[in-house]
Parts: C-alpha cells; sequence; structure tokens
C-alpha cells in the first residue's frame, strides 16, 4: 500500500507540473482575458484590501510595542523605527500579505473553481466554445501574482505607520525623523526582494489555489476538501520559498 | 402519452454515426463497443441504469472525452481527429444541456445567456445580443428572471435557463443530460414539453440521457437502452418494453407501479 | 462593456496607481535619502586594511555624511583600494591634502570613512584624486599592545614576588638585617608589653565599672561604705593612681610610634647601615628598574585605557586589568617592608 501511494504521489506532482506547464503555455498564446482578469484583479487586489491594510497596521504597532522592552534594556529605543523598518520591510509585509492572502484568496480560488468543477460549469464552459483554463485560471494567476506584490506595498506602508504611531505616543519621534530612520535601515536590495517575494508568493497562492480547484474530485466533499488544500499547501509552499529566498538574498547581500 | 410520430425527421441523413466505441476508466470498463445513429431532426432517448456510461457518451460526442478505441463522427466532422479550434468550432453546432444545469454561479442569467454568444461571435452588436437574450429566454419561458442571480432560481427554472444558453447559438444537434433529474413530477412535464418545442421549433437533432421513463415516453422518436456497455435494443417506447429480459423488466415495473 | 464593469475597472484603476505610486515614493525616498542618485565625485583611497569595510558604507566629513564607499577591490600590491562617491555639493570642502581613515559609527555601528583636516589653500578634490590615509584606531593592534603590556606586567609581578619571597625567608642582605636585627627583638617585646598593659585597663575599667554599679545600689554593703568619709578618700586615691597607670601606658605608645617612624627613616637613608644597604645593592637597583619598568607600563595603559574606556566589549578585559594592577601594588608594597 505504501508503493501505491508513493505512485499516487508521483503522479500528483506530474499533474502539478503538467498544469503549471500549460498556465505558461496559455499565457502566452491568445486570446488574452483582458476583461476577465481585470475582474479576478478588482476581486483580489481590491477585495483584499481592508483586510491586508487592518492585518498590516496590527502587526506594524503590536510588533513595535512588542519589540520595545527589549530595546530598552540597552537604552537603545532610538534604534526602533531601524528595527521595524527592516522587519517590517524584510519580512513581515511579505509574508503577512501572502499568509492572509493565501487565506482568503486561495480558499476563495479553490473552493470557487472546486464548486463550478463539481457542477460541470468548466465542462459548459468547454462546450460553449471557451477555454475554461484561460478563462479561470490563467485569470486568476495573472490576478494573484500582479495583486498580492501591490497589497504588500500597502500593508508595509500601513505597518510602517502603524509602527509610527506606536512610537509617536512612546518617544514622541516626529513623522519625518522616523521615516528618515526608516529609509535609512534599509537599501533598494530590499525593497526588490520584497516586491520579488510577494510576486513569488503570488503566483504560488493563484496557482495551488486553482490547481486544487480545476482538479478537485467530484461531489460537495471535494469543494470543501479544494479550498482547504489551496490554504494548507500554498501556506506551506510560501515558507518553503521565503526561506529559498532569504539564502539566496543573503548571497547577494555579501 | 405516447410521443407522436414526428414527420421532420431525415432518415438518410446521420447527423451522428458512432462506430465501435470502447471507452474505459482505469480498470472500469464503460463503454464496450457501442454502435448508435442520429437522424436529422430525431429525439433519440438513451435509456440505462445509473453508472452505466450514459454521460460518458454524449461526452464523447462533444469531444470532452475522448474514446480509447473506435470512431465518432458528428456533423460529418471525426471528433477524435480534430485539433482544438476546429473542434471548438464543431461544438458550436452541439447544444449541452447538464444534468446540473451548470449556470456560471457569478454570472446575472443575462450574463450567463450571453456568454457563449460574446465570446464566439465577437462582431455582433449589443443590440443584437439582448435581442437573441430575449428571444431564448422567451422560449423557455422566463423572460422575468433576466436580472436575477442562478442561485434566486428554483431547479427547473434552471434547467430552462441551461437549455435557453445552448439554444443561444442555434446548435443542430442537442444533447440533454438527464433533463428530468432532481424535478417535481409537473416540472419534469414542462421540461418534457420544452425538449419537444426546442425540437419542433430549433428544428434539432436530440440525444436525451435519462432513466426517467415517462421522460422517455414523452420525448423519444427513438430509445435505445444501454445494457453492459453495449446499446442492446432500440425500438419506440412499447417495442423496447416487449420482452422478459431480466435486465429490462425490473426498469418499466419500477417506473410504472400501478 | 457594461456600467459594473466600469466602474470595477475605475477603482482597480486608483488601486494599482496608489500602490505602485507607493513603490516609487518608497525608491524615491530611499534614492534621495542615500543619495543614490545624486551627482557624484570619485576620489580614491588606499589602505593596508579596511576592517570589514564593505561597498555602501558611509563617509563622514566633519560629522556630516558626504557620500559613500563605492567600490572595494584589491591593488595589485595587495592593498585595498577604496572608491568614494562624494556628494557633488560637498566635494569642495575636501581639499586635495585631507586624510581619510576608518571608523565606526557609533560604538558597535558599521565601518565608515572618516575624512579629516585639509587646508583651506590648498584646492579642493577633483575627480580621481587619492586622499593620505591614515592608521585609524585599530581595535586589534591596540589589543595586541595590550597583551604585551599584560606579559610584562605578568614579568614584573614574577620578579617582585621572588624578592618579597627572599626577603621573607632571610636570604640576602637586606632579609637578614631585616631578620636578625636586635630591634626586631626588642620591637616584638614592647608589643607584647603594650598589649598586656592594655589588658590590665581593660580589666581595672571593668572591674570599676561593676563597683559603681554596686555603689548606686540603695542598702548595699559598697552604699553604706561610701557614706563613710574615710573609705570614700581612700577609694578617690585608688583611682588616682588607677589615672596615673593609664597614662604611663599613653606615653609607652608614643614611644613606641617614635620608635617605628625612626625605623622607617632608617630604611630610606643612606646614612643608616640598613638604608645603605637597601640603596646601594644590586637588589635596590632592580627594585628600582622595577619601578621604572611599572611607571612606563602604567603611562602605556593609560594611553590605551583612554582609547578603550567606552568600548564596552573590553569592560570585562579592564576590570581584570585592575585587578592585576592592584595585585601588583600590593607585592610592590611588600617589597619596601
Amino acid at each position: 500500500m505504501a508503493l501505491d501511494k508513493i505512485k499516487r504521489m508521483f503522479i500528483e506532482l506530474a499533474n502539478i507540473a503538467r498544469f503549471v506547464g500549460r498556465f505558461f503555455k496559455e499565457l502566452f498564446n491568445p486570446p488574452f482575458e483582458f476583461k476577465e482578469i481585470i475582474r479576478q484583479c478588482y476581486e483580489v487586489g481590491w477585495k483584499s484590501l481592508p483586510l491586508i491594510s487592518l492585518t498590516g497596521f496590527v502587526v506594524g504597532f503590536v510588533f513595535t510595542n512588542q519589540s520595545r522592552p527589549s530595546l530598552q534594556e540597552f537604552g537603545a529605543t532610538s534604534w526602533l523605527p531601524a528595527l521595524i523598518s527592516i522587519a517590517i520591510i524584510r519580512a513581515l509585509a511579505p509574508l503577512v500579505t501572502a499568509l492572509i492572502s493565501a487565506g482568503k484568496v486561495g480558499s476563495n480560488i479553490g473552493a470557487e473553481l472546486g464548486s463550478m468543477n463539481v457542477t460541470e460549469q468548466i465542462d459548459a464552459m468547454e462546450v460553449s466554445g471557451t477555454n475554461p483554463f484561460k478563462f479561470l485560471v490563467v485569470s486568476r494567476v495573472i490576478a494573484t501574482t500582479f495583486m498580492i506584490p501591490i497589497l504588500t506595498f500597502y500593508s508595509a506602508f500601513v505597518g510602517l505607520l502603524g509602527g509610527f504611531l506606536n512610537i509617536n505616543q512612546n518617544e514622541n519621534t516626529s513623522f519625518l525623523s522616523y521615516f528618515y530612520e526608516v529609509f535609512d535601515a534599509v537599501d533598494f536590495l530590499d525593497l526588490f526582494a520584497m516586491g520579488f517575494r510577494s510576486i513569488i508568493f503570488g503566483f504560488t497562492i493563484g496557482i495551488v489555489g486553482c490547481y486544487q480547484g480545476y482538479h478537485s474530485s467530484k461531489g460537495t466533499e471535494g469543494v470543501g476538501r479544494a479550498a482547504n488544500w489551496s490554504v494548507v499547501m500554498s501556506m506551506f509552499l510560501i515558507f518553503v520559498e521565503e526561506l529559498l529566498i532569504v539564502q539566496i538574498l543573503q548571497g547577494l547581500r555579501v | 402519452m405516447i410521443k407522436q410520430h414526428t414527420s421532420t425527421i431525415d432518415y438518410n441523413d446521420k447527423v451522428i454515426d458512432i462506430h465501435d466505441v470502447y471507452k474505459s476508466f482505469g480498470t472500469l470498463e464503460v463503454l464496450k463497443g457501442v454502435d448508435l445513429q442520429l437522424f436529422k431532426g430525431e429525439n433519440l432517448v438513451v435509456l440505462g441504469r445509473s453508472g452505466t456510461g450514459k454521460s460518458v457518451l454524449i461526452k464523447l460526442i462533444s469531444g470532452l472525452l475522448m474514446p480509447d478505441q473506435g470512431t465518432i463522427n458528428v456533423l460529418g466532422e471525426q471528433v477524435d481527429e480534430l485539433d482544438v479550434k476546429e473542434l471548438q468550432k464543431l461544438r458550436l453546432r452541439i447544444g449541452f444541456s447538464f444534468q446540473s444545469s451548470a449556470l456560471y454561479d457569478s454570472m446575472t442569467i443575462r450574463e450567463n445567456l450571453e456568454f457563449p454568444l460574446v465570446r464566439n461571435k465577437r462582431h455582433l452588436k449589443r443590440a443584437e445580443i439582448d435581442e437573441s437574450v430575449e428571444n431564448v429566454l422567451e422560449a423557455v419561458g422566463l423572460s422575468q428572471t433576466i436580472n436575477q442571480m442562478p442561485s434566486e432560481l428554483s431547479g427547473g427554472q434552471r434547467k430552462r435557463i441551461g437549455i435557453a444558453r445552448t439554444l443561444i447559438l442555434q446548435p443542430d444537434i442537442m444533447l440533454y443530460d438527464e433533463p428530468t433529474a432532481g424535478l417535481d413530477p409537473i416540472t419534469c412535464i414542462d421540461i418534457n414539453n420544452l425538449i419537444n418545442e426546442v425540437q419542433q421549433q430549433y428544428k434539432t437533432s436530440s440525444i436525451i440521457i435519462t432513466h426517467d421513463l415517462a421522460c422517455a415516453k414523452t420525448v423519444g422518436d427513438r430509445i435505445v437502452m444501454l445494457l453492459d456497455g453495449r446499446f442492446e435494443r432500440q425500438g419506440n417506447f412499447d417495442e423496447i418494453f416487449d420482452t422478459d429480459d431480466a435486465r429490462v423488466k425490473p426498469f418499466h415495473d419500477y417506473n410504472f407501479i400501478d | 462593456m457594461s456600467k459594473a464593469d466600469n466602474k470595477r475597472s475605475i477603482i482597480l484603476g486608483i488601486f494599482v496607481l496608489v500602490g505602485i505610486g507607493i513603490l516609487f515614493a518608497a525608491i524615491f525616498t530611499l534614492g534621495g535619502q542615500q543619495n543614490r542618485f545624486a551627482k557624484k565625485v570619485e576620489i580614491k583611497a588606499v589602505f593596508d586594511n579596511v576592517e570589514g569595510l564593505k561597498t555602501g558604507n558611509n563617509i563622514w566629513f566633519s560629522g556630516v555624511k558626504i557620500g559613500i564607499v563605492k567600490a572595494v577591490h584589491f591593488r595589485d600590491d595587495r592593498k585595498v583600494e577604496l572608491v568614494l562617491g562624494i556628494d557633488d555639493k560637498s566635494h569642495e570642502y575636501i581639499r586635495k591634502n585631507s586624510t581619510a581613515k576608518i571608523g565606526s559609527d557609533g560604538l558597535i555601528g558599521n565601518k565608515i570613512i572618516v575624512i579629516e583636516g585639509g587646508s583651506t589653500d590648498v584646492p579642493p578634490v577633483e575627480s580621481g584624486d587619492e586622499l593620505r590615509t591614515l592608521k585609524g584606531t585599530d581595535t586589534e593592534k591596540m589589543m595586541s599592545t595590550l597583551q604585551v603590556n599584560n606579559e610584562n606586567l605578568v614579568g614584573i609581578t614574577e620578579n617582585i614576588r621572588q624578592l618579597s619571597q627572599k626577603v621573607l625567608r632571610g636570604e640576602g642582605t637586606i632579609g637578614a638585617a631585616l631578620t636578625d636585627s636586635i630591634m626586631a627583638n626588642n620591637m616584638r617585646t614592647m608589643m607584647a608589653s603594650l598589649t598586656q598593659a592594655a589588658t590590665n585597663t581593660n580589666k581595672v575599667t571593668a572591674a570599676l565599672a561593676n563597683f559603681t554599679a554596686k555603689l548606686n545600689t540603695q542598702g548595699s554593703l559598697a552604699n553604706e561604705l561610701l557614706t563613710d568619709t574615710v573609705v570614700y578618700s581612700n577609694l578617690r586615691a585608688a583611682v588616682a593612681q588607677l589615672q596615673g597607670v593609664t597614662q604611663t601606658a599613653s606615653a609607652l605608645t608614643t614611644n613606641l610610634g617614635q620608635a617605628s617612624e625612626k625605623l622607617n627613616t632608617s630604611l630610606s637613608s643612606p646614612d643608616n647601615t640598613l638604608g645603605l644597604l637597601l640603596s646601594d645593592k644590586a637588589t635596590a637597583t632592580t627594585i628600582k628598574q622595577t619601578m621604572v619598568n611599572l611607571e612606563a607600563s602604567t603611562a602605556k595603559l593609560d594611553e590605551n585605557m583612554e582609547a578603550l574606556q567606552h568600548n564596552f566589549l573590553l569592560r570585562g578585559f579592564f576590570k581584570k586589568r585592575d585587578k592585576e594592577a592592584a595585585k601588583a601594588k600590593e607585592a610592590e608594597e611588600k617589597a619596601q617592608q
């Protein structure tokens, strides 16, 4: 039975590889579903903005508050802005945005495509002369790949504002000097790395959600599993990717 | 009420010709050498128990599945030999009514109906699209639902909208997958009548997959029975059940306990 | 396109625009603040050792950031050449004879290049110029100097220890003089007598206190006795004698003080035999040399201390150093006795 399991795992891996390959093939083949892409971008980006902003703000505020005592021990609370800046731009903003989006957007995609699969909507699309892969999968993956980075910029900005609010309350640091120190602590590599990794995270969320939904087993149970696995898989992959990206960046930085 | 003979059937014109088709999923052999012809203007009912591969048959016809063996000729085209574009083109001439209606949940009824039109006939003007939408809605008798969402409709209404959505491209062939499944008897009668109306009004040739004998009786010009992966019996309703075959009799008795 | 689609597109457009706007604002703030986009004058500086300085580190002039290190690479002679990007607007204040050295930003901060000096009659630097370099406060070097001092100090301490041991064992002339002296014997006796006297005085005082307490008790024998004038006058005489004893003891202490003072002077004065021995013999020279060495090392230590005193990483080291210094002082005192 173990052999069977391993066999199934390899088949699954092959399916995933084929799915990703098909995505890139269809990505560059016309016709392009611009209208659907815009619709999905709206759903993924704009509809997630309130949630992402709120989490970003809370993370910035709380992180600042929790970091203060250890810096206070050295009398180095003046380093708080630099600490927050590095933490938010290098790690927290992309990671928190990606994880929240995996929960919100990823599960949504998994469930939506899953239920479309179960109720034969994907077949219906195919027989009515529309390439469902292009219409459903490509548009969604493009949307997440481009919207997650933008959401990350928002969440970084709002997170830094959260940090500022906390620092302003406790240390009375002015807005200008706070942001001066924030930008003193990071460099271009940090900004680009933030963009780069959130593009990777966005792609992961989209492709995992779509794969799970598109290949969900028939039946209502399959929809639930598709939604659930979209979140679990993409979160797991995000952490693995983060680990790899950190290694690469360390190599670049030296 | 047994369906009266339809005079418009042209028995010289085979719109679908299936020959010796095999299809299996893993170790499960579903179709084992199927032969089937559909004539122009005819309503063909495929009867069979659940899981006997009736749906597989029409998915093969529309190219959603490919046969392991055998040939499928639809409207003069060899389905299993077409490339993606040609298949797409052929599919526009085939209407497919799904068992679960398959309305797009995220779109309104109007958007659902115009979806095939907008995406396949891009040259059409807004007014022409609107007119087509209103026409098919009227044909299925649901003009008032145009701005509603699919989730707001009943099962019967959804089924009708599903049929309307396939009609909007004015197909030559209609494939109905369990059109009356999950509906109450009165609604079933409505749907059956609709299928006959479509046959008359849109001049379609249809395959109706069902296990509902009332439906088969009402809409079928000819009935075939799928038994053990092959078509064993065919004829009109009375001919089919004029037998002692132990696989056929319970089918009839279960449906008509009176 | 329907109305809903239009509205959606507009909102999405605004959303994306603002999001990208945030990125652009960040890039320009970063660029402006770190002066990445400002025009630069590139000058060179060559060091033997850059102590971990890397591309992107800041350049300070009079405590103001005026540029960043653009490149770090080796020259053919294995020295390290730095390319310094100096902001166009600041480069006129840097003169051709200014010097560059490597410093650090804060106590444990990044390495920085510190540019200093330069006279106003010399023209400002131009692109391609090479600045003179100074060796900065090289922590490692400081540590190695300190290490040498440390070793010296250990040697000195060892010498002193051996010397004092010899003195104690009565080896050598001084030792013998010190141990065999009659004066020392006398002194010991004197001390013993004095201790005896002090003990006696104590006892008398205690008895007296006891007696006084009894005197105050009404109806006791002593109380009755007190009313008797004869007994009282006797008692007064006894107390007076006791006072006399105490005075004698005090005189004795004074004498003893003088005696020890004399001993001290005899040790330092060359007229005295003992003093002569100390100042003329080779051992005395050694001690003197020791003192000189010690003084020198203390002075060096002072310098280093000054340089390092704020560096908390070295704080532990200094604590140890203090302890050793105290030890050395003790040994020194021992030797002097």
